[in-house]
């Protein structure tokens, strides 16, 4: 026989009391009568006529321990291992995402959400099996399916919520395969509702149940956070800082800038309901540091009031052009920004390593660049998967306009006389379509940035639009390993910090946004240090000997922002899923009783004791 | 004398007499029927005369009409010795009233009644002095004095002594109520009517005394004082009882779910008593403390044909 609740043998403490109560001399009130007589007679007859009085005395004795030891017993909940058929299992989904620390529940909504998932616990009929699973920073199982309701409230206190987006797909996708061999089993998930992606979940017969949380929407956030270099000016850095309002009131607020948690600039603001406002603050920046902006308003979600980024001072920009004469583009790249060095060779340069990137134009070398590439009409075979093809007059028929290096680029009146078409490979991205194939790809292979344009510029009318140069300028910041190296710096709360390693490291530790140190395992092969843990927003140092490395980790997140408790969870265009109400359910309570029933059992004895012999 | 018997009740007891089953056998002369023959009003009997009687005796109508000389004999009233045995124990010390002033109220107004009677009246009180580790009692004191006085009383005239002297006993000692009766029925010369006053709480019993009495002759009357409160007991709880007179410590525990046994108990102890004394013709009464004394000896006694 196994127990569920060891713990209440402690009650097992009270059977030597009733013991001592019976062996305790009781104390008796002295008190003097004229004769003894009388009482002894008395005392004669009535035991006299209850022969058994003493032994009587020792079978309640007996009956009390028994008793005792029996409700003991049952408060231990004992248990033995038998076979039942597979029973229902409830799959326990709990968003632990930022928006779950909304106070608008109180304290907030991640514990109103627990306790729910607590009374479940209680709830839960013997040969139901619960699992916890966690949608916060990532997408993890807490507790796998069991039916031991202390196992389950323990884990369920131990949850927090973080600072990151929401993983609810992945949580739900587990869920899912948790059911699929479980006949009579529910997926309940305790969230607000702030979640995308939902749309492969309207097809599928996920037993779904989603017990909303929170009650408004009080909130304003930063959403977005962004330095660049002020081209009028090149010794200012524009802080592009965007403030969105999804309270129903107008909010009247400032935002503050620091400088390594030097108070730089305020900016007042005055946001209309749904409503978000761009700020660009233009201040100088003496060193390398941080700019943190900060939201002054006080509303329920305080994650989303603050969001840092690591600002580098820009450093000169060296490219190597090889090419056979285009000046075009030698322009291009000369105007790309205010500290760009071009070098221009018919061949690469023998000192490459020193170049931030290097720009192929036409010429193929015999030996692919190790730095970033921007190559114009060179075919690198160890590129693409299969040769490429030559297209004549291609139409342009679509073009990443979103992606960071087409920002303001447009080829609505470009013409091309004849370029290469691929297959776009699987490091790469696509950049410009035809209908026969891809004109330009983007990607990394390894850490080297490659942007790679399958015609002759000159072979086209694109370097007679706006669009050429900025292209060019874009590739020339996107490529420069400055900003790689920035934007590593930069990252959503949750994602994983990583550090490449250039040479052997023995020891490394991270120091967490709140103070606390934590060493980070190296190892001789290691190429790349990864730490996961980084769900709370802040700054994350990774110390290696004597070098240290700042990475921002924020929110930025326009859902989590919105706290508007949805009351339906989005499932794409085949649905939604309503919010449910409390579904009745069938509370434990017997501990309780019991527990009345032992104490009536103490009050029993001490009341027999206190009025007879 | 006043917190005795009150005037009322003294006036009452005047018109009452101890009824006596018996005729008297004492020695002196009183008022009560004998079976000897002396001087009185009531003619007796003849018998013939003998040279040497009285002359005065002598019926001459009777000799007139026989020629025989007749002596005229009359019934000699004698007195009836009223011997009341008075137990001042510690255990009657207790009860509200206290159970010891009972039995000396109800003791004095006997007396009283016997005294008005022309009858010898003796308290016996026991324990006597010296008697029940009470060292403190002897002769000389006005304790002592008061025993002795009580010793024997006759006549209404001393009827104001006796009462102040029966005012001045105290109790207290532990008494051996048998011992104390069968020496009584020892040195008791001439046989009367006998009183027992106790509450026949006695660990050592009481049989062996009374039926000595009987057995010498004694027309003897039991009365058991109980107090109230031994009779339906005000206390409850874990008690340790100490015996006011041994010290023996009882351990009970009570509670009013068992007050009715207890009665049942008392009840079969008092029925035990009284099937001894009518089995040996002791004339029995059981009368609590606590009523009053007047409805004790104008009814209760007189029901009982104790006085009449």
């Amino acid at each position: 026989m196994n127990f569920l609740a060891p713990l209440g043998f402690a009650f097992a403490a009270s059977l030597p009391v009733v013991v001592l109560f019976y062996l305790l001399k009781r104390k008796r009130m002295a008190h003097v009568v004229s004769s003894t007589l009388l009482w002894q007679r008395f005392l004669a007859e009535t035991q006299a006529s209850a022969p058994f009085q003493r032994l009587r005395h020792h079978w309640l004795l007996i009956l009390q321990l028994l008793l005792l030891a029996l409700v003991v017993l049952a408060l231990s909940r004992p248990y033995s291992k038998g076979k039942l058929p597979a029973g229902s299992l409830q799959v326990v989904v709990m968003d632990a995402s930022a928006s779950m620390q909304a106070t608008d529940e109180s304290p907030t909504r991640f514990d109103v959400a627990r306790n729910e998932a607590l009374k479940m616990v209680d709830g839960l009929t013997p040969g139901t099996e619960m699992v916890i699973l966690v949608a916060g920073a990532t997408a993890e199982v807490r507790q796998s399916p069991t039916s031991d309701k202390g196992v389950l409230r323990r884990t369920l206190r131990n949850l927090t919520a973080t600072d990151s987006a929401t993983h609810l797909v992945e949580a739900l996708r587990v869920a899912d395969s948790l059911t699929q061999t479980r006949p009579a089993s529910e997926v309940h998930l305790f969230s607000d509702g702030a979640a995308t992606g939902l749309d492969e979940f309207g097809t599928k017969s996920l037993p779904l149940v989603y017990h909303r949380v929170g009650k408004r929407s009080n909130n304003a956030g930063i959403v977005s956070m962004e330095v660049r270099a002020n081209p009028e000016d090149p010794k200012q850095r524009a802080i592009f800082v965007s403030v969105a309002n999804y309270a129903t009131n107008t909010i009247d607020s400032t935002v503050e800038l620091l400088f390594d948690d030097q108070l730089k600039d305020t900016q007042p603001i005055e946001l209309a309901p749904s409503n978000s406002v761009p700020l660009v603050f233009l201040v100088e920046q003496p060193r390398d540091g941080v700019f943190t902006a900060r939201l002054t308003h006080k509303d329920d979600l305080a994650v989303d009031n603050t969001a840092s980024v690591l600002s580098r001072l820009p450093g000169p920009t060296k490219v190597a052009l090889v090419t056979v004469g285009n000046r075009f583009l030698q322009k291009a790249l000369a105007a790309a920004g205010p500290a760009v060095e071009v070098v221009v060779s018919d061949k690469v340069p023998a000192d490459e390593a020193s170049y931030d990137l290097v720009v192929l134009d036409g010429i193929l070398p015999p030996e692919p660049p190790k730095a970033n590439v921007l190559a114009f009409h060179v075919m690198v075979t160890n590129w693409f998967d299969a040769p490429a093809q030559n297209l004549e007059t291609p139409p342009i028929v679509d073009w990443r306009n979103t992606h960071p290096l087409l920002r303001f680029v447009s080829f609505d009146d470009v013409q091309i006389a004849e370029s290469m078409g691929v297959k776009t490979p699987p490091w790469a991205s696509p950049l410009i379509d035809t209908t026969q194939g891809t004109l330009a790809v983007t990607g990394e292979i390894g850490r080297q940035r490659i942007v790679w344009v399958g015609f002759d510029p000159l072979r086209s009318s694109w370097p007679l639009r706006i669009g050429f140069p900025i292209f060019v300028a874009n590739c020339v910041d996107w490529l420069n390993p400055a900003t790689a190296r920035s934007q590593r710096f930069q990252i959503h709360t949750g994602e994983p910090l990583r550090l490449p390693l250039t040479g052997l490291v023995s020891d490394a530790r991270v120091i967490l946004p709140d103070g606390s140190k934590q060493p980070l395992l190296t190892s001789s092969g290691t190429s790349e240090l990864i730490f996961g843990d980084t769900g709370k927003q802040g700054l994350y140092t990774i110390e290696s000997g004597t070098n240290r490395y700042v990475y921002c980790a924020n929110l930025l997140d326009l859902r989590e922002s919105n706290l508007e408790p949805r009351a339906e969870l989005d499932l794409g265009q085949r649905g939604t899923l309503a919010a449910t109400a409390t579904k009745p359910a069938n509370l434990e309570i017997w501990r309780w009783f019991a527990l009345v029933g032992l104490g009536v059992l103490m009050l029993e004895w001490w009341w027999f004791h206190r009025r007879t012999a | 004398m006043q917190t005795l018997l009150n005037p009322d009740l003294l006036r009452r007891l005047e018109q009452m007499q101890l009824l006596a089953a018996r005729r008297a056998k004492s020695s002196a002369k009183g008022e009560r029927k004998s079976r000897a023959r002396g001087q009185s009003v009531e003619f007796a009997d003849y018998r013939a005369y003998v040279p040497g009687d009285d002359l005065r005796y002598l019926d001459w109508a009777l000799f007139g009409r026989l020629d025989r000389l007749f002596i005229r004999l009359y019934e000699e009233e004698r007195e009836l010795p009223v011997v009341i045995f008075l137990d001042a124990s510690e255990s009657m010390t207790f009860g509200e009233p206290r159970k010891f002033d009972f039995a000396r109220q109800l003791a004095a107004a006997v007396g009283y009644i016997a005294l008005c009677g022309f009858d010898r009246v003796s308290i016996r009180v026991f324990p006597t002095i010296g008697e029940g580790g009470r060292p403190s009692l002897d002769a000389t004191s006005p304790q002592g004095i008061a025993r002795r006085a009580l010793n024997s009383v006759r006549g209404k005239r001393s009827s104001l002594g006796f009462l102040s002297h029966l005012q001045a006993l105290e109790a207290g000692g532990a008494g051996d109520m048998d011992a104390a009766l069968k020496r009584g029925a020892r040195e008791i010369k001439s046989t009367g009517a006998v009183l027992v006053i106790s509450d026949f709480l006695d660990p050592l019993g009481y049989e062996a005394g009374l039926a000595a009495l009987v057995a010498r002759g004694f027309q003897v009357t039991a009365v058991q004082v109980l107090a109230p409160a031994e009779l339906n007991p005000a206390i409850h709880g874990d008690l340790k009882l100490i015996d006011s007179e041994t010290g023996a410590i009882q351990e009970v525990s009570f509670g009013k779910f068992r007050m009715s046994a207890y009665q049942r108990s008392v009840a079969g102890y008092i029925a035990q008593w009284e099937a001894f004394c009518k089995a040996r013709g002791i004339r029995s009464l059981t009368v609590s403390s606590g009523t009053s004394l007047s409805d004790v000896v104008l009814r209760q006694m007189r029901s009982s044909r104790l006085v009449g």
